[in-house]
């Protein structure tokens, strides 16, 4: 899509913006498996006894999946696979196709930042930051879930965290982070191309 | 009942709402998008059937990237926890005769065994600072000194046919592993904690101490071993509630 629009002149007709088939896949697949992660993973939480449900704030029930520790074990250890090859095949898709090259952050967006005073412009590099940005917090999550339920057999990847606490302290942030990572990546998509670029993403 | 019951009641174990069954749960809501889901949270809706496909798939990774004769990596003393060694029992704390207790060993075994604390404790004696998760989500690095459940085994000369080792505990509470988890040589039959004998809310005079096993799978006040060649529908207190049974780490 090409942004740098010059303001007086004459607007072209906007073009519907088109996603890739896999594209709307995989992306509606991360929102229905994140889901399932966070809810069943609040339930998980609500057991601890220490730093948990049971020892500070007790996440209420309508935001948890599993009503009681091992139905949340259920459906977190379930949906596990579901999310973690999900994200792993869009990110192969997203490398073999190279869309990494025009759709994710590059060099143009840090110096869009820097130079232009083109609200769109902004808008357009703050969307794709932030959606990049979130990768690794997924990546963290997923590293960190690995090291809490396989810590016998991946020792290492506790060893990277520090300890038991520490590992539970990245695995827990990402909650908050992805809730307020989604809606500001939807306003800023909604800013970018309007509700038009929003239900491309879906149908 | 005190505030700290009713909240592991409603964390830990499964409350069936007597308002709404499932049936009619279903019923009511059938199987229709997202609102399914919203309206799920909270209740018991599908859990032990999404249990049921993947538990299974679940349990055959864990074995298959379980290595059974490696040990885990240990801790040094400095890095003991002792405080974060949490006590759960499931009812209560039994009272046991050390002078009248006896460990059976016994099942699918040529030479069945019935041993005392002091048989026991002349055994080889091996210590180890493993790091203790428990299925609530905590972890503590402990020692734990004992006898090598393996060894322990070896001597009732074991059947080839025996697969599953089940556990009797003086509380009623009852467990069953597989035997390469068991001959797991960090698997101990526990009589030592953090440098002292081990206390009576740790399961003294003997409990169950590995890094490979959830806590929940680590019997204390163990009482009585049983090789078998088979799992009976009953496959430990907390399995025959929903919780799964290899339980590795």
């Amino acid at each position: 899509m090409n942004m740098d629009i010059d303001r007086n002149s004459t607007r072209k007709p906007q073009k519907l913006p088109k996603q890739d088939l896999a594209v709307k896949i995989f992306h509606s697949l991360n929102i229905v498996s994140l889901f399932l992660m966070i809810t069943s993973g609040l339930q998980i939480y609500n057991a601890n006894p220490v730093f948990g449900g049971r020892g500070g704030l007790h996440i209420p029930p309508i935001f948890t999946l599993g009503a009681w520790l091992a139905g949340g074990r259920h459906w977190h250890f379930a949906a596990m696979w579901l999310f973690s090859v999900n994200l792993f095949s869009y990110g192969m898709y997203i490398l073999l196709t190279r869309r990494w090259q025009h759709r994710f952050v590059g060099n143009n967006d840090i110096k869009a930042l820097q130079k232009t005073d083109n609200i769109k412009r902004l808008t357009y590099s703050w969307h794709r930051i932030v959606y990049t940005a979130i990768i690794p917090i997924l990546l963290l999550a997923i590293c960190t879930g690995m090291g809490m339920y396989k810590p016998a057999q991946f020792p290492w990847l506790v060893d990277i965290f520090g300890n038991w606490q520490g590992l539970r302290i990245v695995h827990f942030a990402s909650v908050p982070l992805i809730i307020i990572f989604v809606v500001i990546h939807w306003q800023l998509g909604k800013r970018a191309g309007g509700d038009k670029l929003i239900e491309s993403m879906f149908w | 009942m005190n505030h700290n019951q009713q909240e592991i009641e409603r964390e830990l174990i499964k409350v069936i709402n007597p308002e709404v069954s499932r049936r009619q749960f279903l019923k009511t809501w059938g199987i229709s998008g997202m609102g399914f889901f919203l309206t799920g949270c909270g209740t018991p809706a599908l859990e032990d059937l999404v249990g049921k496909i993947s538990e299974p798939w679940n349990q055959k990774v864990e074995q298959l990237i379980f290595q059974p004769q490696k040990p885990v990596p240990e801790f040094s003393s400095n890095q003991i926890e002792p405080k974060s060694l949490i006590i759960n029992s499931f009812r209560g704390t039994p009272i046991i005769d050390l002078e009248k207790y006896r460990l059976i060993i016994d099942g699918q075994v040529n030479h069945p065994l019935n041993l005392n604390m002091r048989e026991i404790q002349s055994l080889p004696y091996t210590s180890m600072i493993i790091r203790h998760v428990c299925v609530e989500g905590w972890a503590a690095i402990v020692q734990w000194g004992g006898v090598r459940l393996g060894d322990l085994i070896a001597l009732a000369q074991p059947h080839a046919s025996a697969k599953y080792v089940y556990f009797e505990s003086a509380d009623g509470y009852y467990e069953s592993w597989d035997l390469p988890s068991v001959t797991h040589p960090q698997t101990l039959l526990a009589y030592e904690k953090n440098g002292e004998k081990l206390p009576r809310e740790n399961g003294a005079p003997l409990r169950l101490a590995t890094p490979v096993k959830l806590g929940y799978k680590q019997s204390k006040w163990v009482t009585r071993v049983t090789l078998t060649s088979k799992l009976t529908n009953f496959k430990g207190y907390w399995e025959d509630q929903g919780y799964e049974w290899f339980a590795g780490l």
